[in-house]
């Protein structure tokens, strides 16, 4: 079957006065129904504004230069980069919903959870109050809020962190997306919370089939979460690959020296792997490996040109001129 | 190397923040309990973390224990000196050799200073040095112990990217020869790959000056790579204290088992087999709390007893004690 989503060379740069920078630089993946790709990275990767992208949340002195996004919910191919405003107010929220980090900013403080609720039911399925406030309180006891109906009059002040996101995703999930991407959803929340949310997003994805974009910097949260992960760096994308091999053979030099720096609650390590250097400056950069002054496998090649994003093993894509072979030594060239 | 000599004992500390209701005639209705009733002691060249979530304490803890905020309640044992109760003259020499990195190294490093000015200012306040040359010297010194370079003493903090300020705000805690750091989550607004090049040169640095820290963080993976006693707060108060590998391994209270358990482990293969503690509600209100064990409320085993009576701390082992009526259940 193919993907409900299909992101191709998409590439979105920032026209800023000190140069052009090139946030994502030609970012190509799919997405599957019911399925969660996970894509991780650091500051400044890329990863926001590759999903940014998808929703055409991209404003000025940004710009989509590059690219295709076809989404095919609606039984068609459409191209979501030609599309209107009117077109993508069709899309948004009903087609593909988000899910931001910061639930106390995603919720207008003025209004009650139910009038927020209710406005995303309303505008999209077309159904009048009574109906609609009789699908958001469903959805409220979806995600698990005690009494529902007497919450739907709460404001959002009134709620915790946790629970503020649980409406987030009551939210998202109303019109019942076909895809939803969900960026840092559990940054903000301390980790038994962080716990629960994850809990309540990977039994409504199993429940409802959406297909998930999963965005953190939390590699622990993404083994969790993710059948798929895609590893960004300085807007390009290094590895991508089924969550288990990416984790248990990276092949690219930095999947696997941040699998390395990365402590662990389950066992006990003598050592931390440190990646030496800094994130990359991300305007005018040249067309080489953006991990390259970093890299110990750094070869002459890698420097000058940009290695391809290649199939090395069956799902499994690398951009490397030198990868790590499974089980081989990170610093032998 | 941790050794047998106490440099930090906290005995029975308590802040209390009140709360005042009227506007002519103000009534003292309530208190948060930030810090309630906390003992402890950290050894020479060890790293003490107090963990928990967020609104449990462990800052408020860590304040008090500088004196940036006054105790309620409580000892505060510096090197065999009670410093709870001292005056800001007596405490100077205590302020040197008690500092501290803080979360943010934005908001910590004065931005119209240069790294120069950060780095010599405390030196020269402190009269360690003679001269502001002893104290360039020295700066110098200590720019090249954090990875930095001499050229960095005329740029002003906003040159830097966030894991190089880390390390300038590190830099200008280890300016006054301290022997406590009191390091509050100090790589959380990092990313990971520049998180473990902080924590290697923290590790490093411990080892080479037989620094102590006290070390404050919710990132419980990080503390048990980096400390080597663990405190786990909730409501102000320690539920459970000892050797970090023994309370990761075998917890023993309910609430640690499940901060534990909540924790996301980097590997797909055993998050997929994981059975995870997953607590229902919140962490309750400091002001009107439980009866009892605060945990009660959320606890997965909670008794009769644990709504009646606060559970006292007891010993499981020879490094290890735990506040929860479980444990009596245990040895019976």
């Amino acid at each position: 079957m193919d993907p409900i989503l299909s992101v191709r060379n998409l590439s979105t740069w920032f026209y800023l006065e000190e140069g052009v920078l090139k946030a994502v630089n030609d970012v190509s993946f799919d997405l599957s129904e019911n399925e969660v790709l996970g894509i991780v990275g650091e500051t400044g990767s890329g990863k926001s504004i590759t999903v940014r992208s998808i929703m055409r949340l991209i404003h000025h002195p940004g710009k989509i230069v590059n690219g295709q996004i076809i989404y095919r919910g609606r039984g068609r191919e459409e191209d979501i980069v030609k599309m209107d405003e009117d077109e993508l107010t069709e899309i948004r929220g009903k087609e593909i919903s988000m899910i931001f980090q910061d639930p106390l900013t995603s919720l207008n403080p003025l209004y009650t959870i139910g009038d927020q609720l209710m406005e995303t039911i309303i505008q999209h399925q077309h159904v009048d109050r009574a109906t609609a406030w009789k699908l958001a309180v469903e959805m409220l006891r979806k995600v698990q809020i005690p009494e529902p109906e007497k919450r739907m009059n709460s404001y959002p002040f009134e709620f915790s962190g946790g629970m503020k996101q649980r409406v987030v995703i009551a939210i998202a999930l109303s019109c019942n997306p076909k895809i939803l991407i969900a960026d840092e959803p559990t940054t903000a929340l301390d980790v038994t919370i962080q716990a629960q949310v994850l809990e309540l997003m990977k039994d409504l994805q199993k429940e409802l089939k959406t297909g998930t974009i999963f965005i953190t910097h939390d590699l622990g949260v993404i083994s969790a979460m993710a059948d798929r992960v895609m590893v960004m760096y300085g807007g390009r994308q290094m590895e991508l690959a089924p969550a288990e091999d990416l984790f248990h053979k990276p092949m690219h030099p930095y999947t696997n020296m941040l699998l390395k720096s990365i402590p662990r609650v389950d066992i006990k390590q003598d050592k931390l792997e440190s990646i030496p250097g800094q994130p990359p400056r991300m305007i005018d950069v040249p067309e080489v490996c953006p991990f390259a002054p970093r890299c110990p496998r750094r070869l002459d090649k890698c420097t000058k040109e940009l290695p391809p994003f290649a199939e090395l093993e069956p799902g499994h894509f690398v951009r490397c001129f030198n990868p790590v072979e499974v089980g081989g030594d990170i610093n032998a060239k | 190397m941790p050794s047998n000599e106490v440099v930090i004992r906290v005995q029975n500390l308590k802040k209390y923040f009140p709360i005042y209701k009227g506007f002519l005639v103000k009534k003292h209705v309530a208190d948060v309990k930030a810090v309630d009733d906390v003992s402890f002691e950290v050894k020479k060249g060890e790293t003490f973390a107090l963990v928990g979530e967020s609104g449990c304490g462990k800052t408020t803890t860590a304040r008090v224990m500088l004196r940036l905020i006054d105790p309620t309640d409580g000892k505060i044992e510096i090197m065999g000196t009670d410093i709870s109760r001292l005056s800001r003259e007596e405490l100077l020499p205590f302020r040197r050799k008690m500092q501290i990195v803080f979360q943010n190294p934005i908001g910590s490093l004065n931005p119209r200073m240069t790294v120069g000015q950060i780095l010599t200012e405390p030196m020269l306040f402190h009269k360690i040095v003679n001269s502001k040359e002893e104290a360039n010297q020295k700066a110098i010194e200590l720019l090249r112990m954090v990875g930095l370079k001499p050229f960095h003493m005329d740029r002003y903090p906003h040159q830097f990217s966030g894991g190089q300020k880390q390390r300038i705000a590190i830099a200008r805690a280890l300016s006054v020869d301290p022997e406590i750091i009191y390091l509050d989550e100090p790589t959380s607004a990092l990313d990971v790959s520049v998180q473990a090049q902080i924590v290697n040169l923290l590790l490093k640095f411990q080892e080479e000056l037989g620094l102590t820290y006290v070390f404050i963080s919710h990132n419980l993976a990080l503390v048990r790579f980096i400390s080597h006693q663990v405190a786990v707060m909730y409501l102000g108060k320690i539920v459970e204290m000892g050797d970090v590998n023994e309370v990761f391994d075998n917890p023993v209270h309910p609430y640690t088992k499940a901060l534990l358990s909540a924790s996301p482990i980097p590997d797909p293969a055993i998050e997929k087999k994981r059975k995870r503690i997953i607590l229902t509600g919140n962490v309750p209100s400091p002001i009107a709390r439980p009866s009892g064990c605060f945990f009660h409320p959320r606890c997965p085993f909670k008794m009769p007893i644990c709504e009646k009576e606060y559970p006292e701390m007891k010993s499981v082992s020879s490094n290890h004690q735990v506040a929860c009526h479980l444990v009596d259940k245990r040895e019976v």
